[in-house]
């Protein structure tokens, strides 16, 4: 029988910011426990939560961008319930107001576009993190109070490629908008699917089974599979798919029951009392709305304007880290052209084995003085990988570099017809060579003079004096 | 009084009253201030970086916070220093000081007598004159009653005016900073140390002025003091009566008025059902945290749901837990309309009530107990009572309104204390401290 | 609030009562209920339920800057066991 897939996605994404939702310690993924933490995260007795203003801002570029209609009175309400990650014994969350709602976002799936309606987005508190080892676990409170946004679909999803279409769009407008790193496989965002089969063309919903924390692209895509295939397998069985909680298991490749509570969990929600509700200032929500970091469409458009093609303009798209370093180098640099040639090419590569270490060492200011050097000519094509090499290993600039190494380039005339005319005097048979139309006598003479300049002759500028030579003769 | 005099009569007092859960010894003055070299007690729900604080609860009874309140800064920034954590009933949540997991706390004045709760120990360590100031909380009159048993003044500021960041929380949209003081010009004088907007605390009012001290007289020629009539005819004390009217007597001596002012009866008897859902819905919620995981006396357990349940057995006491049973009844999701949420609009109907009251005077005045302070032994109260619900309980209205309210020593009844209680408009603290001044002015003639 | 109803509750609240205990919550919630039905006389009609004392709505939130942090010692002074910087507990039954 012919089942229609259902899927809805909910997703907690942590915002971007310095300081926690509800306290002033550090938001960071750090190795050692409990050391970004205070009494508020800790929930100790007497504390009161503060609200952050820069998660506000973000959630609201959140709305902003998939088109929710946004509540400029922000409320909170208390999420009660018992466990060994949550140390208030409640999360403030805002289950009766969400700042946005209604909102939506198109994607592409296979060349067509895909209408998602978005149910909500709200602001929350991350819980703390836990490590499960041998018989015990180990609480860290790092986490606890981190801000999250949760973005909750409605189930138009069809297929598992419409599901992680939706979640890389989603991430990649995100994490442009720098609301979030969006590195899920740091937990920063974290994805429940739930997902039900009806009959074909039926109005009638199946039982829905959510799968919880994936938290990878391709991890969704698998899960998903995996949960169609075990459903409709029940069913055609003729057994029922019970609503349960599942998580994917990647070395089973399916998905499993998570342990499962008998009844529902009655969350106890009410408002906060500790947090009055806060009126947006309309002015500054349209200061978020008109002050949005590029989306990833925007930035498509200025490198193909600066000259990129579609693939290379991708390629930035891909790595924000080098699209950022890359955009403030093509502010300052003369030849866009040629800084997106080297961003794209010699940039990636080094990335590709330095990682994020490139730019300690690599600064966007020296990277565009350095091809300001190559379009003035003060070096050559050649001389400049081996420079960007040194100032990758020292930290140094160019300037000081080339000047370290005695290095220039020579175009003016005199000194490069010095050069060539030895050559030449040197290599008669050069001559007798092109005149008989063979083209590589020229590149021959040329590089001759390369050896006598130790490298500092400009190439194109003594092939062109080495052909006007030639013909002279 | 000195910081030595005052820990030699703390400890003095200790047995008989048992007002105390930890007297500090080393504490110095670090700034100088209104306060300076001046003892101040802490209840012990009011958190001491380094100092144990119990709430009153067994649970936190080996709890060293790693932070202190905002109003400890304050404290000590003017220059006082800190000598005694005092007994509160556990976790705020009582009226008669007799619910400490430390034990009974004895009024003064009779030793057979409650000292009130649950600030029962700042009470009385001020009655007793161990020290002159001592910081107490308020969420449903814990100040203003065990100042009138104890025959001490009880101040509950207006809500916000002074930070509860680092106090242990009761119900939070009802609890106040209060505090204890031997006279009125103290209580102003504490109020300006106290007050200020805390960024730790955004429900602290963003202007606080802090000129109380300087701008205080008893001046009350031509203000009109409204008697709060329905809480008078459900005092069935004579002696009490007969007092409040010679004080009221006097104070049109001193140029007031007087204003009889009521509030529909239904309306106040139903305060006392309204305060005890909210606050009980609240604190169950509130106190969540208190698990054994991270802080607390943690009792061994196979798993942490076991570790919880053991610990939160041991550790709070039976009157604490069948509050959270009641207040956990409260908040379920099917219950939440008929009870939390209907007492939170009963809330809104008292107060728009008790606003227009308030715009008919300069400040309410009433008994703020019925009679003296009940024995240890043998209290029986008829739950149902006026005398109950209204002139032993309406003092909770100032909690669901955040207006300040001041109980000020009265004319002894049976030779005990028992006070009177002034509540004024919302940050009319000035004119509240005023209208006490006078008030404390007229007692101290008439006696 | 029969028997049964409040020893769910005290098992969702993590913590047992005694016999004794459960009787003295059902006979006080007997007497409650003459109490709450004080609130039902009330006319709540078109009343918006009073979460806080005052209503005026807050524009400042606090600023996003890390200001606040105690030490590893400190956060962990309280637990009743730590490990290697963590708070150790036995096994989460989830």
């Amino acid at each position: 029988m012919k089942r229609d897939v259902v899927i809805g996605i909910e997703i907690h994404c942590e915002l971007k910011t310095e300081s926690k939702m509800f306290s002033g310690s550090k938001n960071t993924i750090n190795d050692i426990p409990n050391i970004h933490v205070n009494e508020i995260d800790l929930g100790h007795p007497g504390v009161l939560p503060t609200l952050n203003q820069k998660a506000v801002e973000l959630a609201l570029r959140a709305c902003v961008l998939t088109h929710c209609k946004i509540d400029p009175l922000l409320k909170f309400d208390r999420k009660n319930y018992y466990y060994s990650d949550l140390p208030k014994g409640f999360q403030i969350t805002q289950q009766f107001h969400p700042v946005g709602k209604d909102g939506y976002l198109d994607i592409v799936v296979e060349g067509e576009t895909k209408h998602v309606r978005l149910d909500r987005i709200h602001m929350e508190e991350d819980t703390a993190k836990q490590y499960h080892i041998d018989e015990h676990t180990f609480i860290d409170y790092n986490r606890a109070g981190v801000p999250l946004i949760e973005i909750v679909s409605k189930p138009d999803m069809s297929s598992a490629l419409e599901a992680k279409e939706y979640v890389s769009t989603l991430r990649n407008l995100l994490i442009f908008a720098d609301v979030t790193d969006g590195k899920m496989e740091e937990g920063s965002m974290r994805c429940d699917i739930n997902i039900s089969l009806k009959e074909a063309g039926s109005d009638a919903f199946g039982t829905k089974v959510e799968i919880k924390n994936l938290n990878s692209l391709n991890n969704i895509d698998k899960a998903i599979e995996a949960e169609i295939k075990r459903q409709n397998d029940l069913l055609d069985s003729g057994e029922v798919v019970l609503m349960q909680t599942r998580r994917y298991d990647e070395n089973l490749k399916t998905t499993v029951a998570m342990r499962s509570k008998e009844s529902a969990v009655d969350y106890r929600y009410f408002p906060e009392p500790n947090i009055r509700p806060i009126l947006l200032d309309a002015s500054f929500i349209e200061h978020v709305s008109k002050n949005l970091p590029w989306t990833p469409s925007q930035w498509f458009d200025y490198l193909t304007n600066l000259g990129a093609n579609d693939i290379e303009a991708n390629i930035l798209i891909n790595n924000k880290t080098l699209l950022d370093f890359g955009a403030r180098v093509l502010k300052d640099v003369k030849d866009s052209r040629l800084g997106l040639n080297w961003i794209i090419s010699e940039l990636n590569s080094y990335m590709n084995t330095l990682g994020e270490k490139l730019f300690e060492t690599l600064s966007a200011h020296d990277f565009a003085l350095f091809l300001n050097l190559i379009s003035d000519k003060v070096i050559s094509g050649k001389q400049a990988k081996d420079v960007l090499k040194w100032m990758i290993e020292s930290g140094k600039n160019a300037q000081t570099l080339v000047e370290e190494h005695d290095l220039k380039v020579v175009s003016d005339d005199t000194s490069l017809l010095g050069w060539i005319d030895e050559a030449i005097k040197e290599n008669p048979q050069s001559v007798v060579d092109f005149k008989q139309g063979k083209d590589r006598a020229v590149g021959f003479i040329v590089g001759q003079v390369m050896k006598k300049s130790k490298g500092q002759a400009d190439p194109a500028q003594c092939n062109a004096l080495v052909r006007q030579r030639f013909l002279e003769q | 009084m000195d910081k030595t005099t005052s820990i030699l009569k703390l400890k003095e007092i200790q047995a008989s009253t048992n007002a105390c859960v930890t007297i500090i010894e080393n504490d110095e003055k670090t700034h100088e201030g209104l306060l300076s070299n001046i003892p101040v007690a802490l209840k012990d729900n009011v958190i001491t970086k380094g100092i144990l604080t119990t709430g009153g609860s067994k649970l936190l009874s080996n709890y060293i916070p790693p932070y202190s309140a905002t109003i400890v800064h304050k404290i000590k920034q003017a220059g006082g220093v800190i000598v005694a954590k005092t007994s509160l009933d556990e976790l705020g949540m009582g009226g008669t000081g007799t619910a400490s997991f430390n034990g009974i706390v004895r009024n003064p004045h009779d030793l057979t007598r409650q000292a009130g709760g649950s600030s029962s120990g700042s009470a009385v360590v001020v009655a007793a004159k161990a020290v002159d100031y001592a910081i107490g909380s308020d969420t449903g009159d814990s100040v203003r009653k065990p100042a009138s048993f104890v025959g001490v003044v009880g101040t509950k500021p207006t809500y916000g005016r002074i930070s509860r960041y680092g106090i242990i929380p009761y119900a939070s949209s009802l609890d106040h900073v209060g505090y204890f003081t031997s006279n009125v010009t103290q209580a102003a004088l504490m109020c300006d140390v106290l007050s200020g907007v805390d960024p730790l605390d955004q429900t602290t009012l963003p202007v606080c002025p802090t000129n109380t001290l300087e701008t205080l007289n008893d001046n009350v020629s031509g203000k009109v003091f409204g008697i709060f009539e329905d809480v008078v005819n459900a005092v069935n004390d004579e002696e009490t009566l007969k007092n409040f009217e010679a004080v009221c007597n006097a104070l049109v001596k001193k140029g007031a008025i007087l204003k009889s002012i009521s509030m529909d009866e239904d309306l106040l008897r139903a305060c006392l059902p309204t305060y005890y859902i909210i606050a009980n819905c609240e604190a169950t919620a509130n106190h969540s945290n208190l698990t054994g995981v991270n802080f607390g006396l943690t009792q061994d357990g196979e798993d942490v749901e076991d570790i919880m349940t053991k610990t939160r057995t041991v550790g709070f006491g039976p009157l604490i837990r069948k509050r959270f049973v009641i207040g956990s009844y409260g908040l379920k999701d099917e219950n939440q309309e008929k009870l939390f949420r209907q007492a939170q609009k009963v809330r809104r109907v008292v107060v728009d009530e008790f606003t227009k009251m308030l715009n008919e005077c300069d400040g309410l005045i009433a008994p703020a107990t019925s009679s003296c302070a009940p024995l240890l032994e043998g209290a029986n109260t008829n739950v149902l009572s006026n005398t109950h619900l209204i002139a032993e309980n309406y003092m909770v209205i100032s909690n669901f309104s955040g207006t300040p309210s001041i109980t000020i020593p009265s004319l002894p009844v049976k030779g005990l204390p028992n006070g009177i209680n002034i509540t004024c408009k919302v940050e009319d603290e000035a004119t509240m401290f005023k209208l006490a001044l006078a008030v404390e002015s007229c007692v101290k003639e008439l006696l | 609030m029969d028997k049964a109803t409040i020893l769910a509750l005290a098992t969702e609240l993590n913590f047992s009562l005694s016999e004794e205990e459960v009787n003295n919550i059902h006979i006080e919630f007997e007497s409650l209920i003459n109490l709450l039905g004080l609130l039902e006389k009330i006319d709540t009609t078109h009343v918006e339920p009073m979460v806080y004392p005052f209503e005026m709505p807050l524009t400042q939130m606090r600023e996003d800057k890390v200001d606040h942090e105690i030490t590893q010692a400190e956060a962990l002074m309280n637990a009743h066991v730590q490990k290697e910087g963590y708070v150790l507990v036995p096994k989460v039954v989830k």
